[in-house]
């Protein structure tokens, strides 16, 4: 019986991936850097009998070279060595035919990318930024991208390993999955509002509280996972409905913008909306005098 | 309030409020501010904790002109809860890079080609510390609807990001600052993704201060910024040398000022992991021992020097893509 996946990324791609087919730092013809981002978990597998890539991270893996850099923390060397990932993946089918480009799956379980001094100094911004324009890359060229979360998905770790998917699936909290920007007890701190305040909005309104639940409430995750178990056919069922709505053309209903239409759906971020339709009357109104 | 945009171009920019950036360094009279004060549409998140709130949100959006372009701006309030963004103003800032990009496919429509004298120009001028603590999930959510709105308007929209106002691009906001294709700052610009209290907390106040001024300015300030090549343009601190800076490079083609941006291909993945390895190897331990790295020999005086006689003498990393 699982309690939790936290730190366990090697067991979830056991429970995930057709049995022992994870090549670690093999995609395509491509050979990543090995001693590069230890931390970092990349390679292929094989799911449901098809050929994949898996961008993970394993908590337990430290990097000697930046001392910020442990416990599932993301740094520089990790946000370009995922880059390098997304874009061998690319490469690795670049002749295929875009409804026949293999799935690119995300475990999540990051704290949030490195807060250190050297990370400022030479760029931390410009790592998770060009990792997350690559996740783009590989959805153009027609990859499915499916993020789980089985672990931590806090903050700027989360921007840039996941929140990009075409799909978010994630297991809930009674498996430990932490999903928020910080804790209620941190936000209670620093916006000064007391914590039991807090935790009484917290049951009306999902905006600030810490947990799977009140994303997908927001629309930030497409689909609850029950348990470790489901796993892998959650992310297969995923990778298909990617692909047909790909082929019939809509795009739209895939990634970061249709989860806002589903966040409404569900009764969050209905400001949001409100705010997008005011904006495109006005400027319909102007666009005469644009173009 | 009627703006003189007159008066406002001999401005500091440093002290000029979002709406006055935003009005200031569009061509006179030309910015359309998009849902506005007038509309009131404030946080509901705020309202409920019982915390001011903004008419605005603590953001300026809107549509206006420079010569025959159509320009999308945002203009961050760092004076409104430290200019973070939340779901309202957060929606106004996605939206609004979102109607560049519909603007010009529309052009592309009509007109088959979009001219480079009339592309869609998009200006975003950042004051902001990223997330919104009291809307935290919305605000994080809003990111990547930018992040991916910026990286659709690559090769199509240039995208300018400005950073010399109070509080600079921090938290998230930093890498939507750095996704563009040109980065413009005065001497006040500030880019980073975590705040120096953090930092302090996590490496220990030994090697990282946060209440030593010059330390923070160095380390994530326009200078040693410009050093490294990811702000483009230091200028001096008036809306008007803004305005001038901008003007003087929306007509050229799109290829030539996507030139300068620092991320988004395979090639800048492998130029930006080289300056990371070079940090290792050389175990950097202070912005000046990069600066040094690339030909700076004054680096104590660079903090000190005028702005003309730093870019007179400053040596820059040299870019191969």
């Amino acid at each position: 019986m699982i309690k939790s996946l936290i730190g366990k990324t090697d067991e979830a791609i056991q429970l995930i991936f057709d049995k022992d087919t994870f090549q670690e730092n093999v995609i395509g013809n491509t050979r990543l850097d090995k001693d590069l981002a230890p931390p970092v978990m990349v390679g292929q597998a094989m799911i449901d009998g098809e050929v994949c890539s898996v961008l993970a991270n394993n908590s337990k893996r430290p990097n000697p070279r930046f001392r910020v850099v442990y416990s599932g923390i993301l740094g520089m060397e990790e946000a370009y060595k995922f880059s390098q990932a997304m874009y061998a993946t690319i490469e690795a089918d670049k002749e295929r035919p875009k409804d026949k480009k293999r799935p690119i799956v995300l475990l999540i379980d990051t704290p949030g990318n490195s807060p250190g001094k050297i990370e400022e100094i030479v760029g931390m911004t410009k790592g998770t930024a060009s990792y997350q324009f690559a996740i783009e890359d590989a959805r153009l060229a027609g990859h499915p991208v499916i993020g789980l979360i089985i672990g931590r998905a806090v903050s700027g770790g989360f921007l840039c390993h996941g929140l990009l998917s075409d799909r978010i699936l994630a297991l809930p909290a009674e498996y430990g999955t932490i999903v928020h920007v910080m804790p209620t007890t941190s936000i209670a701190v620093i916006t000064k509002i007391p914590l039991e305040r807090l935790n009484e909005l917290v049951k009306t309104n999902p905006v600030f509280a810490s947990g799977a639940e009140y994303f997908y409430d927001l629309g930030g995750i497409d689909e609850m996972v029950k348990r470790p178990e489901d796993m892998r056919a959650a992310i297969i069922k995923s990778i298909k409905e990617v692909r047909a709505l790909r082929k019939q053309g809509k795009e739209d209903q895939l990634g970061i913008w249709h989860r806002g239409v589903v966040g409404a759906e569900r009764g969050g971020r209905q400001k949001r909306m409100e705010a997008i339709k005011k904006m495109q009357e006005e400027y319909e109104k102007m666009l005469p005098e644009l173009i | 309030m009627k703006i003189n945009w007159d008066d406002l171009q001999s401005k500091s920019f440093y002290q000029a409020t979002a709406r006055e950036r935003a009005y200031g360094m569009l061509d006179k009279d030309t910015f359309k501010e998009l849902l506005g004060p007038r509309d009131k549409m404030t946080s509901p998140h705020l309202l409920i904790l019982g915390e001011a709130v903004e008419f605005d949100d603590g953001i300026t959006v809107g549509i206006g002109k420079i010569k025959k372009h159509p320009v999308f701006v945002v203009s961050q309030e760092g004076k409104f809860v430290g200019g973070a963004l939340g779901e309202v103003n957060g929606a106004k800032m996605a939206y609004t890079l979102k109607l560049a990009l519909k603007t010009y496919e529309k052009m592309k429509e009509k007109y088959g080609t979009v001219p480079d004298d009339r592309k869609p120009i998009c200006i975003v001028s950042f004051d902001s510390g990223g997330v919104r603590l009291h809307e935290a999930n919305a605000g994080l959510l809003m990111h990547s609807e930018s992040m991916e709105t910026i990286w659709e308007l690559q090769n199509k929209v240039p995208y300018i990001a400005i950073t010399g106002s109070t509080i600079g691009a921090y938290g998230a906001q930093g890498f939507v600052c750095l996704s563009a294709d040109v980065v413009i700052a005065n001497d006040f610009g500030r880019i980073g993704l975590t705040g120096p209290e953090v930092i302090q907390q996590e490496v220990g106040k030994d090697e990282f201060d946060a209440s030593d001024r010059a330390l923070i300015w160095r380390t994530m300030g326009a200078r040693s910024k410009y050093i490294l090549g990811d702000v483009d343009y230091l200028i001096k601190d008036t809306i008007g040398t803004f305005r001038d800076t901008i003007v003087n490079m929306v007509d050229e083609p799109m290829s030539k000022i996507s030139k300068t941006r620092k991320v988004g291909s395979p090639q800048l993945v492998e130029e930006n992991l080289e300056v990371v390895k070079l940090a290792a190897e050389k175990k950097i331990k202070d912005s000046k021992d990069l600066w040094k790295i690339y030909g700076n020999e004054n680096v104590d005086e660079i903090p000190e020097m005028s702005q003309e006689k730093f870019l007179s003498v400053v040596k820059r990393r040299p870019r191969r893509h």
